[in-house]
């Protein structure tokens, strides 16, 4: 599989993400607590540009009017209709079967890597 | 590219002020005064959408909100979506809930002006709505008669909430003023339960945004039963009423519970000549945005096939607000001939294009 070098790991910083163009695609590369992940900039949904979307967290599953908030800054809210996604895997939070299309991703000697197939 | 060749109308897009100044030029006072110190007043809902209700990625890169700048809008929604026509609506439908039935009227007229003078001479692409306010109709049919020899103005607009059932005689002179101009009069939701209006849902205030929002349908039903039963449309014959962004699902239920009812009870609504439904078949057309969305598409089918959707159903994709919708992504399974009358002939008729 081919490896597209995009960015060097310090051009973006922790809990921040940048958009690259790869072969016309538009791709979103995240920095997870220095943990590389990378989607497709285009919601599932409606094709919004997704990677657009704030870096977020969200209210955990839990009991009628508890609240309790967590997983800041592993995921992504669209920008449109707000469907929040699991940066790691593109899973959505509603449902795990409706999915953000992602890459894998490896760092070389420094550079930021999408596999592209 | 996302382009894909069909050519579409837009029916509901909401263009913004870039602040309440843009409307100075356009008010006399007390009202000049009162909105350069403190905006235009407009009563909120007290139901907020935690993430905003403007798309994060359609700001305008010269400042200002989404959708107040008219070149930017130009290449970000006509371009790319091929929209051949926008129906510009704004957004300060919330004069009609206005305590004041004097500055609502003022803020209106002063957002006409501001439309004509701003926005629909900078590409032809763009068509706008006349804003009035229901809570005086007279004025409000005052504003119509003013504003409707403007050739780019194509219709009124109102928000969804107001003081009474939109069917009742008071708004009828409303209706006299747009039906002698021949222009559509649309209805869009946000302001229910606001300022003047009533509660947002017949039972209540609901808690949250979230059942706020999927109420709102409640609100169209009710305008929807009102017009016809008042007799408006007989009243008015050449009268088409829109009613944008409340849903269509619900119109299957509403049609036949009302004909059945009907059957039973023609005698309190004599005037009528024909069944309900056939009223709104005949005058009514609806918006596509938000689409409802089964998890099996054939459902929604089924439905626009219960409804007639092919004849009465135009495409909006609420641009720039975050549930707006993509014409390219949405009824991808419609057949072509019906794809042309949502997205392109059913408005290209209504609004004369």
């Amino acid at each position: 599989m081919p490896i597209n070098y995009v960015a060097n790991a310090g051009d973006i910083p922790e809990g921040t993400n940048i958009i690259v163009d790869v072969k016309g695609l538009s791709i979103g590369v995240y920095n997870i607590g220095g943990e590389f992940f990378a989607l497709l900039n285009r919601c599932p949904h409606e094709g919004a540009p997704l990677c657009k979307g704030k870096i977020c967290g969200t209210t955990l599953p839990s009991g009628v009017y508890q609240y309790e908030y967590g997983r800041v800054g592993e995921l992504v809210r669209c920008p449109w209709h707000g469907w929040e996604f699991e940066i790691r895997t593109g899973k959505a939070i509603f449902d795990e079967k409706v999915r953000a299309k992602s890459y894998k991703v490896q760092v070389d000697d420094g550079k930021v890597g999408i596999v592209v197939g | 590219m996302l382009n894909s060749g069909r050519m579409v109308i837009d029916v509901d897009v909401h263009n913004s002020l870039r602040s309440a100044r843009d409307l100075l030029p356009y008010l006399s006072e007390p009202w000049r005064s009162r909105v350069a110190s403190s905006g235009t007043g407009l009563p909120s809902t007290g139901y907020f959408n935690p993430h905003g209700v403007l798309r994060e990625d359609c700001k305008p890169p010269s400042g200002g909100p989404a959708a107040s700048d008219p070149d930017f809008l130009a290449e970000d929604l006509l371009k790319p979506y091929n929209i051949e026509y926008a129906i510009l609506n704004g957004d300060l439908m919330g004069v009609s809930t206005m305590h004041d039935p004097d500055h609502g009227a003022a803020i209106a007229s002063a957002y006409n002006d501001y439309m004509a003078n701003v926005w629909l001479s900078k590409n032809d692409a763009f068509r706008a709505t006349i804003l009035v306010s229901s809570h005086d109709p007279l004025l409000a049919a005052r504003e119509i008669e003013r504003m409707a020899d403007h050739p780019r103005m194509v219709g009124v607009i109102m928000g969804s909430a107001h003081r009474g059932l939109l069917g009742q005689r008071q708004f009828h002179p409303i209706y006299e003023a747009a039906a002698r101009h021949e222009l559509p009069v649309a209805i869009h939701p946000g302001t229910e339960g606001s300022g003047g209006a009533y509660p947002p849902t017949a039972s209540g205030y609901p808690t949250r945004y979230l059942e706020w929002h999927t109420d709102l349908s409640q609100s169209y039903m009710a305008h929807l039963v009102s017009l016809v039963c008042e007799g408006v449309f007989e009243r008015f014959p050449k009268l088409k009423f829109v009613m944008l962004e409340g849903g269509i699902a619900w119109l299957p239920h509403l049609m036949w519970r009302l004909d059945k009812n009907y059957k039973g009870l023609r005698s309190t609504v004599p005037w009528l000549k024909r069944m309900p439904s056939e009223y709104i078949r005949d005058h009514c057309l609806f918006s596509t945005q938000p689409i409802e969305e089964p998890d099996d598409p054939k459902q929604l089918l089924a439905i626009f096939d219960m409804i007639d959707a092919e004849n009465i159903l135009m495409f909006s994709s609420d641009y720039p607000h975050r549930d707006n919708d993509s014409p390219l992504e949405i009824l991808r399974w419609l057949k072509p001939e019906a794809k042309q009358k949502i997205f392109y002939d059913n408005a290209k008729k209504l609004y004369k294009l």
